[in-house]
């Protein structure tokens, strides 16, 4: 069965088990396109800046002393910014930002070691300059075969530098529609004599949504919350009809058996 | 006498219309099955497939799935003794109809057509809401557990299209003695033309078997070459039909624009130049409207306008608030990323024939192995693609429809 996710368990001496959800190819290529924007912005900037400059000079130097020598000067710090960015953009995001670069960031993604530990210059290093091995005109084919191949989806750099790239664990649940209710002025209050029935994956099903409901269109969510209700209805036996709507009563179900379960 | 025992047929509710309400539905039961509350129905419709009758007359029954499609419900006439499905039992005239299944029913898994009309996700399957890089990625992994059942069923129409290509040319340049070059031409051009149809209907075909390959595998099923290809057999037609409607109106709407551009050109430069403009993005925007048409006829078993509308209806919900967040952004940046990872696949299968075309110019056999690489490296990066837009199209069901909370709500 295909899973939803690739998990990759770290045993620390101590034999405590950390788990990280591997990043795949998709994030990986998300968040390099736009770190690939950023370097290109940055490398526009620094040809603009230079031009501005050298066009400036005459104006600044108006001796002439400066002339030919600080345009070969000029010409050499460019290339040498360049250099900087295209090169050491990874190398010293990764190494500064605790793996991270504003792409990664952005997708929510991090290069730890294998070992669970955070990576330092050297890891960064060897992982960025074997970059060059991974991409082929711009597009990673190498990479892509050895991610296809690897269990921990690495590619070369990776290997060599004993680094694996996950998922930072933020939860992406829609959140804004759920408020708790008062559970001391319910609408339903004989909900509490049912709650022992209330399964764990029954909760976790009415939680996701009134997480998630917002997202939903108005007749599914509707639909969905009156398919939810009447399955608890049906199911405790309950005698009396609801007397409110159906979110607010799974609203009220949600409440009492997250007090209840604090409580414990 | 024999005549009367063929029309006897099996009537099964085997799920709803995408879109379609239950409460509408359980509305329109209630005036065939009149003993039922509302609320019974609406109960018996959540455990669908149900059978409304075991033996009814066929004129009947096709007058009675006249009157359920027409309130969103998606009913099959069939020969009797199909198992796997709870009854409501045909009501006698002053009788009440039984929706619950007898104790010597059990429910049977659910299995072909009847799970792409309401399909069921397997145990321990988990679905949820997904951003594009998971979508991504997940589409990935989906490809390498699957990498033959899905690179072969994209493979197969390039393959037979390189055959017979191949074939063609073998044949015609075999044939210069003994024919005239007009004739020839002719020739040519019909068996092209024909070649050109088939291989429309193949890759049609393909495109079909591939959604119900990473549909099926998605939620959790087993799935092969030969059972998805044999699974769209009865949808071809349809979906052919779709896609091709889809295509004409496209040509026809961006035509009309850029007609009236030409005639405009007479009086202003500019005006065509905007029209051109409006042309081409009224195309991109009808094209991302109907980008899942082709999943919509697969998996929910519409056709035509219903099957646009309702693939219009999916790529216009508003999920998730931002620019950035947009159902047709999100798609044009599954695609555009697709395109990236796609071309990596092709560079993958490309450079290493380009270097060999280089090192032994000339030879037949490195350009047939040339091309066959090339077939490859084409199937691998549409592949890839096709499965993440299939995925989305799952997606945008999660979050619009609560898909997989509906899933599991029927588990509970």
């Amino acid at each position: 069965m295909e899973a939803s996710r690739e998990i990759l368990t770290i045993q620390t001496p101590e034999s405590v088990r950390f788990q990280y959800v591997l990043a795949g190819v998709g994030s990986r290529a998300a968040a390099f396109l736009l770190d690939t924007a950023i370097r290109y912005l940055s490398i526009l900037v620094i040809f603009i800046l230079v031009s501005l400059f050298s066009s400036l000079l005459p104006v600044l130097d108006p001796t002439g002393i400066l002339d030919k020598t600080s345009k070969t000067w000029i010409i050499a710090l460019a290339v040498l910014a360049y250099g900087m960015v295209d090169l050491g953009y990874f190398l010293f995001f990764e190494a500064l930002w605790n793996g991270q670069t504003p792409g990664k960031r952005k997708q929510g993604l991090r290069v730890i070691r294998s070992d669970g530990q955070p990576i330092g210059w050297l890891e960064s290093a060897i992982r960025n300059i074997l970059r060059a091995v991974d991409v082929l005109l711009g597009f990673y084919p190498i990479g892509l075969i050895v991610i296809f191949f690897s269990r921990n989806n690495q590619r070369i750099g990776d290997y060599a530098a004993g680094t694996v790239v996950v998922v930072e664990g933020k939860s992406k649940v829609f959140q804004g529609a759920s408020r708790p209710r008062d559970t001391k002025t319910l609408i339903h209050p004989e909900i509490e004599n049912y709650l022992t029935l209330v399964q764990p994956s029954h909760y976790r099903v009415l939680k996701s949504f009134l997480q998630r409901r917002g997202e939903m269109d108005e007749r599914s969510r509707h639909e969905l919350a009156r398919t939810l209700a009447l399955q608890l209805v049906e199911k405790w036996k309950m005698p009396s009809r609801l007397k409110s709507s159906y979110e607010v009563f799974l609203e009220e179900v949600v409440s009492l058996y997250e007090e209840r379960r604090r409580a414990i | 006498m024999e005549n009367d025992e063929r029309k006897v047929v099996m009537l099964r509710l085997v799920g709803l219309q995408p879109g379609a309400s239950e409460e509408k539905l359980a509305r329109a039961l209630q005036r065939i099955y009149k003993g039922k509350t509302e609320e019974e129905l609406r109960r018996a419709l959540m455990g669908l497939p149900l059978v409304l009758a075991r033996k009814a007359p066929e004129e009947q029954a096709q007058k009675v799935k006249r009157f359920l499609e027409s309130h969103g419900a998606i009913v099959k006439i069939s020969i009797p003794g199909a198992p796997g499905t709870r009854e409501i039992k045909v009501p006698s005239p002053g009788t009440s109809a039984e929706a619950e299944p007898g104790p010597d029913q059990p429910r049977q898994p659910y299995t072909g057509e009847e799970r792409r009309a309401k399909p069921r996700v397997s145990e321990g399957m988990k679905l949820h809401p997904m951003g594009i890089g998971e979508i991504l990625d997940r589409s990935f992994r989906l490809l390498r557990n699957h990498f033959w059942l899905l690179f072969l069923i994209i493979l197969i129409p390039q393959a037979i299209y390189f055959l017979v290509s191949e074939g063609l040319e073998l044949g015609f340049s075999g044939g210069t003695a003994m024919s005239s070059p007009m004739a020839m031409g002719i020739g040519f051009g019909f068996t092209a033309f024909f070649a050109a149809i088939i291989f429309l209907v193949i890759q049609f075909w393909a495109q079909g078997a591939l959604i119900d390959a990473v549909s099926e595998t998605y939620l959790g099923h087993s799935a092969s070459v030969m059972g998805s290809f044999g699974a769209m057999r009865k949808r071809l037609g349809r979906l052919i039909g779709t896609l091709l409607l889809m295509g004409v109106l496209i040509a026809v709407i961006v035509g009309v624009v850029i007609a009236v551009g030409a005639i405009l050109a007479m009086v202003s430069g500019i005006l065509t130049v905007i029209l051109g403009l409006v042309g081409v993005v009224l195309g991109f925007h009808l094209f991302l409207n109907w980008l899942m048409v082709d999943k919509v006829v697969v998996l929910e078993g519409t056709a035509w306008m219903s099957a646009l509308r309702r693939s219009k209806e999916l790529m216009t919900a508003r999920t998730e608030a931002g620019f950035w967040k947009g159902t047709k952004m999100k798609a044009g940046l599954i695609l555009l990323l697709g395109a990236v990872i796609g071309f990596g696949f092709q560079l993958l299968f490309q450079v290493p024939g380009m270097v060999l075309g280089l090192l032994t110019q000339g030879s037949t056999v490195v350009f047939t192995i040339l091309q066959l690489l090339n077939i490859a490296a084409t199937s691998l990066a549409t592949v890839y693609t096709a499965v993440a837009m299939i995925l989305y199209y799952y997606d945008i069901r999660v979050r619009k429809e609560g898909f997989d909370l509906r899933m599991m709500a029927e588990k509970l």
